[in-house]
């Protein structure tokens, strides 16, 4: 095969290259430009210029100086043709993809000044070491991705973009990253933007590389298709310090409405012990604290009793100097308990009017009794559009379209084509309770008798409470925002008894569960520990159709318009920290962002992590894989340039 | 380079040099009588002193009075004039043909003057170049008839002569080996120094003097930007880049040049005087050999 001469200068390089010979040249004629003249005697001109050499440090340098030149020239020569190179990355590719982790863990001050700063510090070593055919594309990622520059070769661009690159407070997921990364790098895809990109729609390999701290679930489905990724240097140390909370949250007590319980959990995911102090603060004051020590990789929860407590703001807070600032705070929105508003639709049925009349039934929800008949009129029409429920309880009967609330089937299927039932069985043996349900907690049904039931279809997403043999006889689906539960038999038939789960102690267990779960207190106690960057669903008691939400840290307000089924959607959940829901100037309902993801708090760095994308797996390294970056070409640069000065030396010896 | 075309003696310079005599430190015998005092008692009219009589003298020059108020024999003496040996020589290789006017011009034109003196003054004068071999005398000239002759000897002095101011000045002693007064006339450029020279002058009983002239160009060299110089003379070739450090340095090496000749000749007895090219011969000669003592 022919030898192909590759053109390795870039036209810049070559023009510097062409002007050499004219310059030469012009330093030939420059030199043939000295006029003679005719002088009397040279005699007192020699003598002045042999005593200007003699004087001259330059001068006694000269010869050597011309010497040193040429051996310098020589030793240039000699060093370009040991082809040299310097230590650098080597760029499998010249389409490059900088993946570069700004979630939440890369705040870690481990490394100075943070991780991200570090592993902005090593993008910029890269760009720096990029050849002028190649382009690069920066990725910024979290739980979700994003393309800070598309594929270009203009590098101040890319630095500039990189240092635009900001840190979040929010997890870690790689998938969307490689989305990003395999969209222009992998065929049928095509360039947003074509000015600098023309040729991307031609599908081109490219090497992916990976700064972050490895704090994320490797993707072994994704397929990398024409990407290739470079062994990772996971950017951070192997023994940070960091406490973080990793759960905290706050309960009625179960024997007084008025006293407030706040647990949280705390992990230490050091590797020293750490003894430190917990505060507990509501709305800014402290108002409890516990000295705490945790062994290293351990948990340790807190409890706080709380007396009088209505409503507010705790904020839990971790008085320790560790790596990671942003785990130490969690807060939690105490709302005052509301009590749930039920819609109880039955022909008649005694027992479950019985569990709906309980002592803590009656705490949790008001009830309301309308027979099916009511389904049919415009005032059920209205309300139940307007969400003036929070749960509708059909029994063996079934609305024409589903309401605006959470829904409880008995003996019915719930309006539309969703759920579906199989045939009618006997004595369905039922096999298995999904305990980890809060409708399940604490159920017990080995003592429940059925005896016929219709198995049901449930729609995708939604989960089996108990299954029978033949198929699920309670199941809970979701539905826009709300859930529908659906009982495979009837409590009690028209003419018979069908099951003996109502004289069981299990059903009005079941009937609070279902109370406190679907009746909408579970929302108002619990609300708001979103993960950074996961939308919030605020329904706040409020007729406005716009809202504002104002971010912690006084961030800038944004306005919230209502959506669909009168809920209010916010996703700019960047942050972590109390969001205020406005309207107007009135604050209506607030929401918390915590972290509380142990990935996230676990920032000490496994030297043996390997990266495993699809099918791919790369180990990591300590430092970028070395290559050799050619100088030769600065070297034979030099060269010419040493010739260059030479001949002007020689030139000007009579002037030195 | 063709005749010169600067008249070498002007009338006004005539005038001048009409009322000038050449001066010597030192009193030489003159083959002849000549119009200056000489150290031997001669006949004269100026009586200088008595001495006693002894056998073999002239009787003509005996005190007779004294004999006769005495009766003892005195001889009279008289004061006897004598002429001056006057020679001019002059520098004519190529590098005295340089300058506004040509240093050969203005040597000329100074031998011309300092001729005419002693011409008018009856004094034996004589020019040559340096270039004159040994063994080829020159004329001689003596009075004021000639000189004409002189005038035309030296219009027909060229410039271009070869040899070298020891060389020259060896046998010009050779050839000229009486007393007398010596001026020569030249810029000194000779690379191999002036030290071998002005010492055959030296040892001649003569009375050394050097005119050192240098053309303008030479004192300020007005050069610029990067030149190849190429000696007059040997075709040498020093090429320079005019620098202001070059220019200090040249100057300090003329001064040097300039003074190491002058504190030459003032330690062996030769009086030694600095011209330019420029300046007019009449201002010299009137001048500053006047206050120099070579002429009065």
């Amino acid at each position: 095969m022919m030898p192909q001469l590759t053109n390795m200068l870039s036209p810049w390089q070559w023009g510097l290259l062409a002007a050499v010979p004219p310059a030469i040249i012009a330093l030939y004629f420059l030199k043939l430009k000295r006029e003679p003249l005719e002088v009397p005697s040279t005699y007192l001109w020699h003598k002045s210029i042999e005593d200007l050499h003699v004087n001259s440090i330059w001068q006694r340098l000269r010869r050597s100086l011309l010497l040193l030149l040429q051996l310098l020239l020589i030793a240039l020569l000699i060093m370009v043709l040991l082809k040299p190179s310097l230590k650098g990355t080597a760029f499998n590719q010249n389409r490059l993809i900088f993946l570069i982790d700004n979630s939440a863990s890369m705040g870690a001050t481990d490394v100075q000044p943070t991780r991200l700063d570090e592993a902005k510090r090593r993008v910029h070593e890269l760009i720096d070491q990029m050849g002028s055919s190649d382009v690069a594309m920066l990725v910024s990622f979290s739980d979700s991705a994003r393309v800070e520059q598309m594929f270009t070769d203009n590098r101040g661009e890319l630095r500039r973009r990189l240092d635009a690159i900001k840190p979040t407070d929010k997890p870690t997921a790689i998938s969307e990253a490689l989305r990003v990364a395999s969209v222009l790098a992998n065929p049928g895809r095509s360039a947003t933007d074509m000015r600098t990109d023309t040729a991307v729609a031609e599908a081109q390999p490219a090497e992916m590389f990976f700064f972050s701290d490895g704090n994320f679930v490797d993707d072994p489905d994704f397929s990398l298709g024409n990407l290739s990724v470079a062994q990772p240097v996971w950017i951070g140390t192997q023994d940070p310090r960091n406490v973080a909370i990793a759960a905290f949250s706050t309960a009625r007590s179960e024997t007084n409405a008025d006293k407030l319980q706040a647990f949280g959990r705390i992990e230490n995911s050091g590797l020293t012990d750490a003894s430190l102090d917990v505060e507990l603060l509501l709305n800014g004051e402290m108002i409890d604290a516990e000295n705490v020590s945790i062994p290293a990789g351990k948990s340790r929860g807190v409890k706080f009793d709380l007396e009088q407590v209505a409503t507010g703001v705790l904020e839990l807070r971790l008085i320790v100097d560790d790596h990671l600032a942003v785990d130490n705070h969690a807060w939690a929105v105490v709302h005052t308990p509301r009590k749930g508003r039920v819609l109880l639709v039955t022909p008649g049925n005694e027992p479950l009017q019985m569990a709906l009349r309980t002592e803590r039934a009656v705490e949790t929800a008001d009830v309301m009794l309308k027979s099916p008949d009511f389904l049919s009129t415009p005032e059920y029409r209205a309300q139940s559009a307007a969400a003036a429920w929070d749960l509708i309880i059909y029994d063996r009967c079934r609305p024409e379209a589903m309401p605006q609330a959470n829904t409880i089937f008995i003996g019915a299927l719930p309006a539309g084509e969703l759920w579906s039932e199989l045939e009618k069985v006997t004595v369905p043996g039922i096999i298995d309770v999904n305990r980890a349900h809060p409708l399940m907690q604490w159920i017990d049904m080995s003592d429940v008798l059925v005896i016929e039931a219709k198995p049901l279809v449930a729609p995708a997403g939604s989960t089996p409470l108990v299954e029978a043999t033949e198929g699920p006889l309670l199941a809970v689906g979701p539905r826009e925002g709300f859930e529908d539960v659906v009982l495979g038999f009837e409590l009690i038939g028209a003419d018979k008894i069908g099951t003996n789960w109502p004289v069981r102690p299990s059903f009005p267990v079941f009937v609070l569960n279902a109370l406190s779960y679907l009746g909408g207190n579970r929302e108002s106690q619990a609300a708001g520990t979103v993960q950074p960057g996961r939308p919030v669903a605020s329904r706040p008691d409020s007729e406005a159709e716009q809202l504002q939400i104002v971010p912690p840290h006084d961030g800038e307000p944004v306005d919230v318009a209502r959506g669909k089924h009168g809920v209010f959607h916010f996703a700019g959940t960047g942050q972590v920290g109390i969001y205020e829901v406005l309207e107007g100037s009135k604050e209506v309902d607030h929401f918390a962002v915590n972290l509380f993801d142990p990935r996230e708090s676990a920032i000490h760095i496994k030297p043996e992590r390997a990266l495993k994308i699809g099918h791919v797996e790369t180990e990591s390294r300590s430092e970028w894989h070395e290559a050799r970056r050619d100088t030769w070409k600065w070297l034979l640069l030099g060269a010419l340039a040493i010739l260059v000065f030479e001949w002007y030396i020689y030139n000007r010896r009579a002037y030195l | 380079m063709a005749t010169s075309e600067i008249p070498l003696l002007t009338p006004d310079l005539l005038a001048q040099l009409e009322r000038l005599e050449l001066v010597s430190r030192k009193i030489f015998r003159g083959r002849i009588k000549g119009e200056r005092r000489s150290l031997r008692k001669g006949q004269s009219v100026e009586f200088a002193d008595f001495r006693s009589y002894v056998p073999g003298d002239d009787l003509r020059f005996v005190d007779w009075n004294t004999y006769a108020r005495l009766d003892r024999l005195f001889l009279k003496l008289f004061m006897e004039e004598e002429d001056l040996h006057f020679y001019c020589l002059i520098d004519a290789s190529e590098s005295m043909n340089f300058g506004t006017p040509t240093k050969l011009d203005f040597a000329r034109q100074l031998a011309a003057a300092l001729g005419f003196i002693g011409l008018i003054r009856s004094d034996r004068v004589k020019i040559e170049t340096l270039g004159q071999p040994a063994g080829q005398p020159g004329a001689t000239w003596r009075g004021r008839a000639s000189v004409w002759r002189m005038l035309d000897h030296l219009q027909n002095v060229q410039p271009g002569e070869t040899a070298s101011l020891s060389q020259g000045i060896k046998n010009f002693c050779l050839r000229n080996s009486g007393r007398g007064i010596v001026v020569l006339i030249s810029d000194l450029m000779d690379k191999q120094g002036y030290d071998e020279a002005f010492r055959y002058l030296t040892a001649q009983r003569m009375d050394p003097y050097i005119i050192h002239v240098l053309s303008e160009e030479e004192v300020e060299p007005d050069i610029k930007g990067d030149l190849k110089l190429v000696d007059s003379e040997d075709g040498d070739v020093t090429e320079i880049t005019a620098s202001g450090p070059l220019f200090k340095r040249y100057k300090q090496n003329l001064n040097a040049f300039v003074g190491g000749a002058q504190e030459f000749c003032a330690r062996r007895g030769m009086s030694y005087l600095f011209a330019r090219s420029s300046q007019p011969v009449d201002q010299l000669v009137s001048g500053y050999l006047r206050k120099r003592g070579l002429i009065k």
